[in-house]
């Protein structure tokens, strides 16, 4: 099997991620592309959806979980996030959906400062994030469309306008069969993909997964990244956590490697582990 | 607005139903510790309304003085139930106090021994009843400076006797309520916590696909609500059917206290609404906040 990987970025050459990358020429941007840029006002949200500048994070009781981590993550970029369990993936992931504050540093999201962004403001961050899990978090006694409707009700979704965007998402991610289905009736795959369609429902700017492929097999695993890739494509920047050594190394995007809560690598078109 | 409404009251529906067994639990608790704090309250009611018979009990006998009037005693008798501390006076003739005294003796087994007086030798007095028995003082005080009373006694001893013993009690009716009300917080809210605990995964899923503070908290203050008003509803219906046999016993019981039935069942009903249902939005509102925006 092989993958090709989607050209949404102009090729680059070197970790050139330490600071905002500067903007390639506009000709070599896809259409799609550029008009994602426009729809954005403030000019300093225009290529990072992501920012974490100088993060610490330590818990109280003196767990230091990341320590000065700098991460720019443009839009429509693909990124893998590695590391060994406890490295700081999944606090990192915790800050961008503003569960947790950073104690030192600054965190951007789609340009808003998540230290100053008011309490009632944090639900509408969180929409432009879509986030996926290793165990799905779907509700069992909710059918594929009504988990993916669940997304659009809670935050106040009017409902006629809820049906054809479920069908949307649902039909992008080949669900379209088994919407009427519940949960354990489906395969890893499908739950996977499901909550997939339900991270993508609200139009988000980026999707986080949290070791999407943790629980499949191999097979699976690459049908749910072929998706996230394809995702990508569609211009949703991808943040991706995962421990899947084959995939990451096989795709060749931009690796950050996290260790003791420190970043020791970002590279693109890196492998898993370091290739020196 | 209406939508987040319609949206919140089909939530709470839906969790409802959905998670039948946390309803039936929830609200089967509630009534129960419904039933238990209105009984207590009915309890402390009826311990109120019998201590306040008591204190009323205690009164201010004024001798009058043989010579006096009847003329002279009926203007004593209006003057002194103008008296802002005196709720009531009653007069009691010579004869009439004789004949008690009879009742007396005879009530005790003793020999009538006023068969044996030439003349009725006990004097016609009245029987002031105050508002409060605290305010004895000025108004043997004043009883003491009509010329038409030969005496009145002090009754300070007994007057700290009676109210040591209802102020304890009272106080004590108090605290026993205030506790079982404690106890009654406690156990409705961690039920209802449970029933929301058991909802984490859904209220978790809430939150990470942007829901906001009202939309995840109001289906729950709903929930919390009806089974509030549900458990009210049934705690109401089985003291309703209880009411006939012991409204029959405490009718027996308290005919002779100052206890309104009629504002005792109102207050009851009150209670048991109000408790219920401001308990349940309590329990849904403290435990959903846990799962909230920090």
């Amino acid at each position: 099997m092989t993958i090709a990987p989607p050209r949404t970025t102009a090729p680059s050459s070197g970790p050139r991620y330490a600071q905002p990358p500067d903007p390639p020429p506009e000709a070599s941007r896809s259409l799609r592309e550029r008009l994602l840029r426009r729809r954005s006002d403030d000019p300093s949200t225009n290529r990072a959806v992501v920012v974490l500048r100088d993060v610490t994070k330590a818990y109280p009781g003196g767990n230091v979980a990341l320590r000065d981590v700098d991460l720019v993550v443009p839009e429509g970029d693909f990124v893998f996030l590695v590391g060994p369990s406890g490295a700081g993936k999944s606090t990192i992931i915790k800050l961008l959906i503003r569960d947790e504050l950073a104690t030192r540093g600054e965190v951007y999201v789609d340009g808003h400062d998540l230290a100053r962004l008011p309490r009632r403001q944090v639900p509408r961050i969180r929409r432009r994030i879509g986030i996926v899990f290793q165990d799905y978090k779907l509700l069992p006694r909710k059918s594929v469309f009504e988990n993916v409707a669940f997304a659009l009700e809670v935050t106040g979704t009017p409902r006629r306008r809820i049906r054809p965007a479920v069908e949307r998402v649902i039909a992008l991610v080949g669900l379209g069969a088994q919407a009427d289905q519940l949960p354990s009736t489906l395969s890893g795959g499908e739950q996977q993909r499901t909550a997939i369609a339900r991270a993508l429902v609200h139009d988000p700017r980026v999707i986080i997964a949290d070791e999407p492929t943790g629980n499949l097999d191999p097979l699976i695993s690459w049908e749910i990244i072929q998706l996230l890739l394809r995702i990508n494509e569609l211009g949703v920047t991808v943040l991706m956590a995962t421990h899947d050594a084959e995939v990451v190394t096989a795709l060749r995007k931009r690796v950050v490697a996290l260790e003791e809560g420190r970043v020791v690598r970002d590279e693109t078109g890196g492998a898993y582990h370091r290739q020196d | 607005m209406i939508g987040f409404l319609a949206f919140s009251l089909r939530r709470a529906g839906q969790g409802l139903m959905r998670n039948g067994l946390m309803t039936v639990a929830a609200t089967a608790t509630m009534a129960l510790m419904l039933l238990l704090l209105s009984g207590f309250w009915v309890i402390r009611s009826g311990l109120a309304a019998g201590l306040e018979f008591v204190e009323q009990k205690v009164e201010i006998v004024a001798d009058l003085r043989d010579d006096a009037s009847p003329v002279e005693v009926t203007a004593l008798r209006e003057r002194v139930a103008t008296f802002p501390e005196v709720a009531a006076v009653g007069y009691v003739s010579k004869d009439e106090a004789l004949s008690r005294f009879r009742e007396y003796l005879a009530s005790q087994g003793e020999e009538d021994l006023t068969q044996y007086l030439g003349d009725n030798p006990l004097r016609a007095s009245l029987e002031v009843t105050l508002r409060d028995p605290r305010d004895f003082a000025p108004v043997i005080e004043k009883l003491r400076a009509e010329p038409a009373v030969e005496s009145a006694k002090d009754i300070g001893s007994l007057v700290d006797r009676v109210l040591t013993v209802t102020e304890v009690l009272r106080t004590a009716g108090v605290v026993v309520l205030i506790i079982v009300g404690i106890i009654v917080l406690f156990i409705v809210v961690n039920t209802i916590r449970l029933a929301v605990v058991a909802r984490a995964e859904e209220i978790d899923v809430m939150r990470l696909v942007g829901a906001s503070d009202a939309f995840i908290r109001w289906p729950f203050v709903f929930e919390g609500a009806f089974i509030g008003l549900l458990g009210a509803a049934l705690a109401l219906g089985a003291l309703a059917l209880a009411a006939d046999p012991l409204g029959r016993f405490m009718f027996d019981f308290f005919r002779l206290l100052p206890l309104q039935l009629g504002t005792l069942a109102r207050d009851v009903t009150v209670l048991v609404l109000a408790t219920g249902v401001g308990l349940g939005v309590l329990g849904s509102w403290i435990s959903v906040r846990t799962y909230l925006i920090k």
